[in-house]
């Protein structure tokens, strides 16, 4: 199954984005970032299914809730979007 | 024990408190540290504890509630990011220490908005004549903690609208008990303990943050941006370096769940109402001065006396020894005491919670009777 990682700032901001994309019906988790995707260091990513993907990205900017990068994992691999 | 001393510190704490507190040290880490079970357990229960404050207090952002370690944690955090050294400060006559000590360490130039005693139209308009652009910062508190004096905190935020000027309202002593609606007041901070009026345990605070620029009082891990050198930029991680108190926080998740239960009216209004009895019920005792107006207008649920004749440390020690917990002396509020007049004497202080009764008011009475006659 491919999802979308969507990179959150923070726990809590994963969070935020959880909750409110729930409000909306749409099912995602929240796990530790994959090291080679961060920079920075130290992430959280809201995963997400495919078909979600286009409604999670308005809702979340609705809100601003802008998130700090999306990838799509596929077969394990990982390739950046634009948000 | 009968415990009239809720404005340190509430002692009787729902029972819900307790149990989260055991839950967390026996099923949760860190928030932020891990994506394993006990820290996504730990993360839940810090987020939720941030959304419930965040609903009690009209906030749209959870993550612009910080976690502290207490109210002064929370004050030296807003009073530090706001005013820098040497800063011009205006403050009300009733600030406590976690105001004044900060401030007197920046070297500040402090005004004082000064007016008498449960007088709110006094306490506004001494704010409007001192509230000048270029001022780095207001501080009020909402409520006194010596007197329960209740200060307009929402006139004092409209000044400070129209003057520019940042607000930092210390809600030490009405979190929990009076309404308190962030977005409505447009302060830049609200600083608050959690182990008050919102139940929670010792070694508990919040800073509910407005959106203006903060400054860390602690540098350290976050859990986020690890390659980073300097703090994050963002809330609540810009302010909560270092482990967090998990259990602190499961237990203040279950004391707010609390407050929003039963409500802040009904909790306010039962404070009053045990204020009352034992206000009119010292007021019959011959040489006892009670600093309440007889409707107790203004007032929260805290009120303090002294008795003619007897040291107010002799007062509480007597009381003490039959059983009745009160704070007496000077309150950690000097300035307060100032603007009284009874920084010679103390007062003996009574505050109380929603636990406490209408019967542990008459015994108490009754101990005072013995006391004074």
């Amino acid at each position: 199954m491919e999802h979308y990682l969507i990179i959150a700032r923070s726990v809590t901001h994963a969070q935020r984005m959880q909750k409110l994309l729930g409000r909306s019906g749409i099912r995602s988790g929240i796990f530790r970032a994959p090291r080679e995707l961060t920079d920075l260091g130290c992430a959280y990513a809201v995963q997400i299914q495919r078909p979600d993907l286009t409604q999670a990205l308005m809702l979340l900017h609705r809100e601003r809730l802008e998130p700090v990068q999306i990838y799509l994992e596929q077969k394990g691999f990982y390739r950046e979007v634009s948000p | 024990m009968i415990y009239f001393d809720s404005a340190a510190t509430t002692f009787q704490k729902p029972p819900a408190v307790a149990s989260a507190m055991m839950t967390a040290l026996h099923t949760m880490s860190s928030p932020g540290r891990g994506g394993y079970g006990a820290a996504m357990r730990a993360a839940e229960t810090a987020f939720a504890c941030r959304s419930e404050a965040a609903e009690l207090f009209h906030l749209d952002n959870p993550e612009q509630v910080v976690f502290t370690m207490n109210a002064t944690h929370a004050l030296n955090i807003a009073i530090k990011s706001l005013v820098p050294e040497g800063g011009s400060v205006v403050v009300s006559g009733w600030e406590h220490n976690a105001v004044t000590r900060p401030l007197t360490a920046l070297k500040a130039n402090v005004s004082v908005a000064e007016g008498p005693l449960f007088d709110r139209d006094a306490a506004a308009e001494a704010f409007a004549r001192v509230i000048k652009p270029g001022v780095d910062a207001v501080i009020c508190t909402h409520v006194s903690n010596v007197f329960g004096f209740v200060l307009p905190v929402e006139e004092i935020a409209g000044i400070c609208r129209e003057q520019g000027v940042p607000l930092i309202i210390d809600a030490s002593q009405s979190a929990g008990i009076l309404p308190l609606d962030m977005q409505a007041l447009s302060a830049d901070f609200v600083a608050m303990p959690g182990h008050k009026g919102l139940y929670g345990p010792q070694g508990t605070g919040l800073l509910l943050c407005g959106g203006r620029e903060t400054k860390p009082l602690l540098e350290g891990g976050t859990g986020s941006i690890s390659v980073q050198q300097e703090m994050p930029d963002f809330l609540p991680d810009r302010l909560e370096a270092g482990t967090h108190n998990i259990p602190g926080i499961a237990g203040l998740l279950e004391g707010i769940r609390f407050v929003r239960q039963q409500g802040t009216d009904r909790i306010c209004g039962h404070e009053r109402l045990l204020a009352q009895m034992a206000a009119e019920g010292l007021r019959e005792l011959p040489g006892v001065r009670v600093f309440a107006r007889p409707d107790l207008a203004d007032q929260a649920g805290v009120v303090s006396f002294t008795v003619e004749g007897k040291d107010v440390e002799e007062v509480g020690r007597m009381l003490g020894e039959r059983d009745i917990a009160v704070r007496a002396g000077t309150h950690c509020a000097p300035l307060a005491h100032r603007s009284a007049g009874t920084l010679e004497s103390g007062t003996v202080r009574l505050s109380f919670s929603a636990w406490n009764t209408p019967a542990e008011i008459l015994q108490f009475l009754s101990a005072m009777e013995e006391i004074v006659y």
